[in-house]
C-alpha cells in the first residue's frame, strides 16, 4: 500500500522574463510533476543548469512558478497548493512545514549561529525555552562548538556555515525538507556525521527533495533518482542503477 | 487520496495564519484636481507622476495591503516613488484624496482617515506610532530626552511624576540610551543616539501599529547597524504591525518579510521579500534589484 505523498508537484512550470534583455524568456524547468511520500528521500539529478535548483526554490516559492501547482500536506489528510495562497499564507506555512537548505548560508548580519537556529524553530511553533533547547541541541549534532553559538555566523568558515544552515533546517523537524548541496564544503568527519543525520530524518518520517553533487551521498540517502535534462524530467531510477552517464549528469 | 487534493483551504486555527490588524484600501493622495481621466494620464506605465492634461501630482494611487500583528511589510521605491506619501497619510501628517486605513482596536475596526481630529490625536498617541528619518520630526530638540518621552505618556493620561520618569528610563535601557543622558535636551545628542530616542518615544505607549520612515537613511554605517539590530529585535519581542519606508533593499530585507514595490505613486509589484529579490517579476522591481546587487 502506498502512502499518502508530503508533497505532490503538479506540471509545474517555470521560466523567467529578463525585461532588461528586451524581454526574453528563460525556460528553467517544464511541466515537472512527481510526488514525495513520508520518509522518502528524492534526489534530483542533472547537469548544471537542468533546472534543479530553480525546481527546489520553486516547491519553496523563492520563485514564483508560471504555472502548476505544488501540493504540500500539512496534516493528515490535508492538503494545500502553495501556489494558490496567499504571500502571508505562504510565508507562516513555509516556516512551520519546510526546511529550505541551500548551499550557502545566506545569513541575516549580526545574527549568531544560536538565534538564527532558534528563529527556525520559532517559526516551526515552539515556544521560547524549547527552541532555545531545540537549538542547542540541533547545533551539537552537527558539530557546531558551544564557544561560536554566540559569533555572528557571518564570520564564520564556509564548512561552519553549512552546519549551521542544516541546524536550522532539521531543527524540530519539518514534515518536508529541500536539500540544495547541503554538503559542499564539509570535512569528512562532519560530512559523515551530516549524511547519519539526514538518514535518521528520513526514517523519523520526513520527507526530502535533494540534490547532491556526489554519487555516494545519492546512493546512501535516496530512494529513487529524477533524472532532469534542460528543464525536463526525461527519467526515474533507483539509487543503484545510476550509470555512468547518470552519475556524470549527477555531478 | 485524489479527494484530499481539492481541499483547497486548511485549517487556520492549527497554523496560525495571523489576521491583519491595519489594512490600507484603495488610497490616494492627488496634489491638483483629478478625475479618472487625469489619474489614467499618469502611473507606472506613463512614467509619471504628473499629469500631462492639467499637471496634477498624483503620488499615490489605488494603494491597498493588509499587515499583521508581529509582520512587518517593507515598502520599496526610488525617492519620489510615494512610498513617504503611503506613510505620511497613515501617520496623519497627511490628509489622503480618497482610501481608507482600518486599525482593528479590539473587536472594533477603526478607519483611521474617517475619525474626529481629538479622536485620530489619541490614535496617534497611544496606537500608531511614527518613527521619521530626520529626529527633529519625531523629538523636540530643545527638550530633554526624557521629557520628548514624557509627553505621549502625559498625553495618554499619565499624572505621576515618578512613574514617568521610571517608564522614560525603561524604554532608553531598552533602546540602549545611557541614562545619565536623560536630563541631557536631545539637541546635543548624536544622530544614531537621537534616533534611539525617537523610538523610545514612539514604543512609549506600547502601539499596536508603528510606522517607520528610512529610520537608518543618513547615518554612519556602523550607527545604522545598531538601530537596525535595535528594531529589528523589537519588532521580534513585540507583536507589532509594522510598516518599514525604505529605498535601501538591505534594510528591507533585514526587517520584512513581505514587500510593496511603489513606481510614480502605484505599487507595481508585491511578494515575499525574498521573492522580490531572487525572482522579480515587474520591469521596475528587476531595475531596482539588479541596482542594488551591483
Amino acid at each position: 500500500m502506498r502512502r499518502d505523498p508530503v508533497l505532490e508537484v503538479r506540471r509545474l512550470c517555470k521560466s523567467f522574463v529578463l525585461h532588461a534583455v528586451s524581454g526574453r524568456s528563460v525556460v528553467a524547468f517544464d511541466d515537472v510533476s512527481f510526488s514525495v511520500a513520508a520518509g522518502e528521500h528524492v534526489a534530483l539529478a542533472g547537469m548544471s543548469g537542468a533546472g534543479k535548483s530553480s525546481l527546489l526554490k520553486s516547491i519553496y516559492r523563492t520563485y514564483r512558478p508560471n504555472s502548476g501547482e505544488v501540493w504540500l500536506q500539512i496534516h493528515a489528510g490535508k492538503y494545500v497548493d502553495m501556489c494558490a495562497l496567499s504571500d502571508i499564507e505562504v510565508a507562516t506555512i513555509r516556516g512551520h512545514e519546510i526546511g529550505y537548505v541551500s548551499q550557502f548560508l545566506r545569513s541575516e548580519p549580526r545574527r549568531g549561529a544560536l538565534d538564527i537556529v532558534m528563529k527556525s524553530a520559532r517559526q516551526r511553533g515552539m515556544n521560547e525555552s524549547d527552541a532555545r533547547e531545540a537549538a542547542a541541541d540541533a547545533l551539537q549534532r552537527v558539530g557546531i562548538e558551544e564557544r561560536l553559538w554566540d559569533v555572528y555566523a557571518s564570520v564564520l568558515s564556509g564548512g561552519e556555515k553549512q552546519r549551521v544552515n542544516l541546524a536550522a533546517g532539521t531543527v524540530h523537524p519539518p514534515r518536508l525538507l529541500l536539500l540544495d548541496e547541503p554538503l559542499s564544503a564539509l570535512d569528512p568527519d562532519n560530512r559523515e556525521r551530516a549524511l547519519v543525520l539526514i538518514s535518521a530524518l528520513s526514517h523519523r518520517g520526513v520527507a526530502v527533495v535533494s540534490i547532491f553533487h556526489d554519487l555516494e551521498a545519492i546512493r546512501r540517502l535516496a530512494t529513487r533518482v529524477l533524472v532532469l535534462e534542460r528543464g525536463q524530467l526525461v527519467a526515474e531510477r533507483r539509487p543503484d542503477e545510476l550509470d555512468e552517464r547518470l552519475a556524470a549528469a549527477a555531478r | 487520496m485524489n479527494d484530499t487534493f481539492t481541499e483547497r483551504r486548511y485549517d487556520i486555527a492549527r497554523l496560525a495564519i495571523p489576521e491583519w490588524l491595519l489594512k490600507v484600501e484603495r488610497l490616494g493622495k492627488v496634489y491638483g484636481p483629478y478625475d479618472d481621466e487625469i489619474i489614467a494620464s499618469t502611473g507606472s506605465e506613463r512614467d509619471t507622476a504628473k499629469s500631462s492634461i492639467n499637471g496634477s501630482v498624483v503620488a499615490a494611487w489605488d494603494v491597498s495591503f493588509e499587515v499583521a500583528p508581529g509582520e512587518a511589510l517593507g515598502i520599496v521605491g526610488e525617492s519620489g516613488s510615494g512610498k513617504t506619501t503611503v506613510l505620511r497619510c497613515l501617520a496623519g501628517d497627511f490628509t489622503p484624496s480618497t482610501g481608507s486605513a482600518t486599525i482593528r482596536l479590539g473587536s472594533d475596526d477603526v478607519n483611521i482617515f474617517d475619525v474626529e481630529p481629538a479622536q485620530r490625536r489619541r490614535l496617534r498617541v497611544d496606537t500608531v506610532s511614527v518613527v521619521y528619518q530626520d529626529p527633529s520630526e519625531g523629538l523636540k530638540m530643545n527638550v530633554t530626552a526624557g521629557g520628548n518621552i514624557a509627553e505621549p505618556l502625559t498625553a495618554a493620561g499619565w499624572r505621576n511624576f515618578s512613574k514617568i520618569r521610571a517608564r522614560a528610563s525603561d524604554l532608553l535601557a531598552r533602546t540602549e540610551v545611557p541614562l545619565n543622558r536623560m536630563d541631557d535636551l536631545v539637541r546635543a545628542f548624536s544622530g544614531g543616539m537621537r534616533q534611539r530616542v525617537q523610538i523610545a518615544k514612539a514604543l512609549a505607549n506600547s502601539p499596536s501599529v508603528v510606522l517607520f520612515d528610512e529610520p537608518t537613511t543618513g547615518l554612519d554605517a556602523s550607527v545604522a547597524a545598531g538601530v537596525l539590530d535595535l528594531i529589528r529585535s523589537l519588532l521580534e519581542e513585540h507583536r507589532i504591525a509594522a510598516v518599514v519606508v525604505s529605498h535601501d533593499f538591505s534594510v528591507i530585507e533585514m526587517l520584512t518579510s513581505r514587500c510593496l514595490v511603489m513606481h510614480h505613486g502605484r505599487i507595481v509589484e508585491s511578494a515575499l521579500t525574498d521573492q522580490l529579490l531572487e525572482d522579480p517579476h515587474h520591469p521596475y522591481t528587476q531595475r531596482l534589484v539588479a541596482a542594488a546587487r551591483a
